[in-house]
């Protein structure tokens, strides 16, 4: 096992395009993998992971802690119950991005890779102060992706922003497919999202009602082994890790639905 | 149910649209640039002896990262003096 640590952001521009479910489920993908896996949440004053990880009730501090020394590193993080190679270090909820700066995080990030082989960083929504937060740390890039005009264009604009912040490692995940829209014309198809982005393909995850329950529960769709969208993540965990996995056949094409398909009614 | 007419398909339009949305972002072009680079092209034909007789259409292209200008310029010789 590689124990080289890799500081990752994951971030999207748009905001709600699956950006904290990503995180979540991939943390919990790698920490099945046998990695040491650390989740930081930098969208101070929104905080999401925790409720996505089930762990909204033992949070004591958090990063803003963390960086203004009102607690330690290691007493901040909250390992999950299951995994206790996975440890969040929660965002603040009553504070705002603006008081911490890019290289506060960047100096709580480097001391976490002595003991995480994996840094998991959930960037908030837009290109501001919070972003830059987000970014300053990042060895790579995952850009999460809706096949949606919106979507697209301001990942484009973040490719950009990533790149002059020397970020050149950037991966794609397209979130949200819905292999029946795009077979009916109505939804940009994975390969045009990817042409126009010009960046690597590390995942495509196809809509899932699944991850509304799961983020109910909060127990993230990896763990859910009847999910399409969770083993769709359980894969892009292992790619991250450098193995070859193939993409999902999310078009299945049963006989039933072809037959409607024949009379225009699927 | 035999007959019923299949609806436009929206992908393609929402492509060709995010192609030119990306090119206008990754360039930063705005109109009043649009405006004058279409003035600049207009003198260049008419520097090579050539009359733009109808509309100068001007588009930025979107592929793999890279924007491509199309200019479509409807011109004929000038005449002899």
């Amino acid at each position: 096992m590689n124990r080289m640590s890799v500081a990752i952001t994951v971030t999207s521009g748009k905001g709600g395009v699956g950006k904290s479910t990503t995180v979540a489920s991939l943390g919990l993908g790698l920490a099945q993998l046998g990695y040491k896996v650390c989740l930081v949440d930098t969208d101070i004053g929104l905080r999401k992971l925790d409720l996505m990880l089930g762990l909204e009730n033992r949070i004591v501090y958090d990063l803003v802690d963390v960086i203004e020394g009102v607690s330690k590193l290691r007493q901040s993080l909250v390992r999950h119950k299951e995994y206790p190679d996975l440890a969040l270090l929660p965002a603040a909820q009553t504070r705002y991005k603006e008081e911490v700066t890019p290289s506060q995080v960047k100096a709580v990030v480097d001391e976490l890779r002595n003991e995480f082989d994996y840094i998991l960083i959930d960037s908030p929504a837009g290109i501001e102060g919070g972003f830059r937060n987000a970014i300053a740390a990042a060895d790579r890039a995952i850009l999460v992706v809706n096949p949606e005009i919106p979507s697209v264009r301001d990942s484009d604009r973040v490719i950009g922003l990533l790149e002059s912040a020397n970020v050149k490692m950037i991966d794609l995940i397209v979130n949200r497919v819905q292999p029946g829209m795009v077979r009916d014309g109505d939804m940009l198809s994975v390969e045009r999202v990817q042409s126009h982005l010009a960046i690597n393909l590390l995942g495509v995850v196809p809509e899932d009602k699944r991850i509304i329950r799961s983020s109910n529960t909060g127990e993230p769709v990896i763990l859910d082994s009847k999910s399409l969208a969770g083993k769709a993540f359980s894969n892009i965990s292992r790619r991250l890790t450098g193995e070859d996995v193939p993409f999902l056949e999310l078009d299945s094409t049963t006989l039933i639905t072809r037959i409607k398909r024949l009379f225009h009614i699927a | 149910m035999f007959n019923r007419e299949k609806e436009e398909p929206t992908a393609v339009t929402a492509d060709d649209r995010l192609s030119l949305v990306l090119s206008y972002q990754r360039s930063d072009i705005d109109e009043k640039k649009l405006k004058q680079f279409r003035a600049r092209l207009i003198e260049l034909c008419d520097d090579f002896g050539y009359d733009v007789v109808g509309h100068v259409e001007v588009i930025p292209q979107s592929k793999e990262r890279t924007t491509i200008i199309n200019a479509s310029i409807p011109v004929r010789l000038k005449e002899p003096l």
